[in-house]
């Protein structure tokens, strides 16, 4: 049996589902990682992912143009998160309010745009034509090295968009003046405020990247992952995000490797349900098993490492 | 900018009014319309909990109760109750407020999702009649259930996949005699498919393996695209059966963008309700007529027989079930499978094959025969 399953994990296969899984997760946490910089809980990330994934099949459905589609979902990824901003800053309704009602919106709201749009209402499977589906790269030379190739080439235009994004998001924060002013906004917006940085501004602009970003991995769901929308595709993703932009210390580097994990952990369940004797209800918990280890791992080390830094003070 | 962003968010705030109550546009305007000839003509009032368009149960039931309505059987209304968790909260009075109105001669409703909401209603009102289909949870006596022999209707697509996936004049058909289920969640209900699925496919193929794996949710294609695929490349699945929903699209997709696999659709034509592409590796699909046995139960009220307080199972010979003969699988199917599969039609409605079903069985042999085929 764990011959079997060692067969399978040490597969291209299984490296290339790790990425593939990853993916969405990726652009959601890393949306989620400047949100919080910038002192706001970005918790409607599921909401505006729903909505982007349905705009994006939209668009690209209307222009026949994939580009176009994608564009399109980050633009209603920006005014989602826009919206919410207004809300959350403006009208000073709390941020996690404002979350939830966009969470809301993305559930029911999006079957009635739907609707309102195309006559259709469960899912746009019958709309789906080749030209709507985000391309996948082959990279030229990496794609023939054996298994290294499998694994890392051949992957849609978004997920190379996702991991390049990991580096683009650390520039943002800690390479531009931008990013300093968000930080500065998230640490204290007093102080930052005092010094003459727009709290508000620089509020609304963390929002706007991160509805961004959502869009992308909402484009990336309903235009690659899936091959179409339908109800509730986002399944949960926006939400497990969350959980690893906190894993990740709300670093990008740190909520790329959470994501990683995440995703490792659902490849593994998948393997793992094609084997005798595990119930798919066990496998379903492997990845919050993973989850958990993973934080009591990291807590422990943390516990460790400030023991010792407490032991060299005395 | 201020008016622009006031119209935004009015809008935004209308849709998702809209979304919430927009339900009621489907009203049937035309009352009235109906010939009244000898019969009586029945109220029905059909509550959908999530909307039409579903290309599946809740369409396959508008289509029977239009078709009764256009012989002059029947007036009905169908009210569109919404799917999301946030609906929910509304089913119980929408199912409330019908009831109470006392308009209706049957309100109809269906699904797994509905057995308690309509328990709580129809002991409130225990004049009032209803109908619930593929739901087989309790027994009322004002309430009739309709339920669909799927572990019937599994063993039809069991044959027809256990000897198809050994046709290797297929295209992308393999010689190894695998092929997969992906399942919705690990229930009763689900079972009850793969059950006969099981047994179906060791009808043509005694060695035949199975490899079953269940989605966990109804509406994440993408997860189901993992499975399928671990399926396909790992276990070389050509044929995969997909009872989830929404989910199951993603083990189509896994196939086409594989390139080594067939899909089967479920409880309606599936065909019909995708891109060319997909349509294109949809070999078949195994239907439950929810229409057909809403006609049926009226034909047999119209008799004089009430089935309200009974478990009612629907099964080929009442039309019940089905599998798709038409398209892909007229045009791909060997001549020897067909009659096959003809032959399995024939012997389950004649009984001469008794499937054993999932509900209610507590020894788990579902559990061990899955097991047991494994590859």
């Amino acid at each position: 049996m764990f011959e079997q399953l060692i067969n399978m994990v040490f597969s291209a296969s299984f490296g290339y589902s790790i990425i593939r899984i990853t993916s969405p997760i990726l652009f959601a946490a890393l949306a989620a990682v400047v949100a919080e910089k910038g002192g706001v809980v970005n918790i409607g990330l599921e909401g505006i992912m729903m909505i982007s994934a349905l705009f994006g099949v939209l668009f690209s459905y209307w222009t026949n143009s994939w580009l176009l589609g994608v564009l399109g979902a980050v633009v209603i990824g920006i005014l989602v998160a826009m919206i919410m901003a207004v809300f959350a800053l403006k009208l000073k309704t709390d941020i996690i309010l404002s979350g939830i009602a966009v969470n809301l919106l993305g559930g029911g709201g999006t079957v009635f745009l739907l609707y309102l749009f195309t006559g259709l209402k469960g899912n746009t499977a019958s709309l789906t034509t080749p030209n709507m589906l985000t391309p996948k790269i082959h990279i030229p030379l990496l794609k023939d090295i054996p298994v290294i190739g499998q694994i890392f080439s051949g992957h849609s235009v978004l997920t190379y968009v996702a991991f390049l994004l990991v580096f683009l998001v650390w520039i943002l924060l800690y390479k531009t003046a931008m990013g300093l002013r968000i930080r500065a906004v998230g640490e204290n917006s007093h102080a930052a405020d005092s010094v003459g940085v727009s709290v508000l501004r620089t509020q609304y602009i963390a929002l706007a990247i991160s509805g961004a970003l959502a869009g992308l991995g909402g484009a990336y769901m309903s235009m690659y992952y899936s091959q179409s929308w339908n109800i509730g595709i986002v399944a949960g993703r926006g939400f497990i995000a969350l959980a690893a932009q906190a894993m990740g210390q709300g670093e990008p580097v740190g909520a790329m490797l959470a994501s990683l994990l995440f995703g490792f952990a659902s490849a593994l369940g998948s393997k793992m349900e094609g084997m005798q004797g595990f119930s798919s209800y066990l496998v379903a918990s492997i990845p919050y098993a993973v989850t958990i280890i993973g934080l009591v791992i990291y807590a422990l080390s943390t516990l460790k490492r400030v023991k010792r830094f407490r032991d060299k003070a005395k | 900018m201020k008016k622009l962003l006031s119209m935004l968010l009015a809008s935004a705030l209308a849709v998702s009014m809209l979304a919430g109550c927009g339900s009621k546009a489907n009203t049937d305007a035309n009352k009235g319309d109906a010939a009244e000839g000898d019969k009586k003509v029945y109220k029905v009032c059909n509550l959908v909990n999530g909307t039409l368009g579903d290309k599946s149960f809740f369409d396959s039931a508008q289509a029977g109760l239009e078709k009764l309505k256009a012989d002059g059987r029947i007036d009905f209304k169908t009210i569109e109750m919404g799917g999301t968790t946030e609906d929910q909260a509304k089913w119980q009075g929408y199912l409330e407020e019908v009831s109470a109105s006392g308009e209706y001669d049957l309100i109809i409703c269906g699904t797994y999702q509905m057995p308690d909401y309509l328990k709580n209603v129809a002991e409130q009102f225990p004049d009032q009649k209803y109908l619930i289909y593929d739901d087989t949870t309790y027994t009322l006596p004002n309430v009739a259930n309709l339920s669909y022999a799927q572990n019937d209707l599994g063993y039809l697509v069991g044959v027809y996949a256990g000897a198809m996936t050994t046709e290797t004049s297929v295209e992308g058909i393999n010689e190894d005699a695998v092929i997969g289920f992906v399942g919705g969640v690990d229930s009763p209900v689900i079972n009850d498919f793969l059950y006969g699925f099981i047994l179906g496919a060791q009808n043509s193929n005694p060695d035949i393996k199975i490899d079953t794996r269940y989605v966990n949710s109804y509406v994440d294609p993408a997860k189901a695209k993992e499975l399928a695929e671990s399926m396909i490349n790992d276990k070389k699945c050509d044929i995969i059966w997909g009872v989830a929903g929404n989910s199951g699209n993603g083990a189509a997709e896994a196939a086409l963008e594989t390139g080594k696999a067939y899909f089967i659709g479920v409880d309606s034509d599936q065909e019909l309700t995708f891109s060319p592409e997909m349509a294109a590796i949809t070999l078949t699909s195994g239907l439950k007529n929810i229409g057909n046995s809403l006609v049926w139960f009226f034909d047999e009220w119209d008799k004089g027989v009430e089935h309200f307080g009974q478990q009612t199972l629907l099964g080929m010979k009442e039309g019940g079930i089905g599998v798709v003969t038409d398209k892909n699988y007229d045009s791909k199917t060997p001549a020897a499978v067909k009659e096959k599969v003809t032959a399995a039609i024939d012997a389950i409605s004649k009984g001469e094959v008794v499937v054993p079903t999932a509900i209610g069985n507590e020894t788990n042999e579902v559990q061990q025969l899955r097991e047991s085929v494994k590859p």
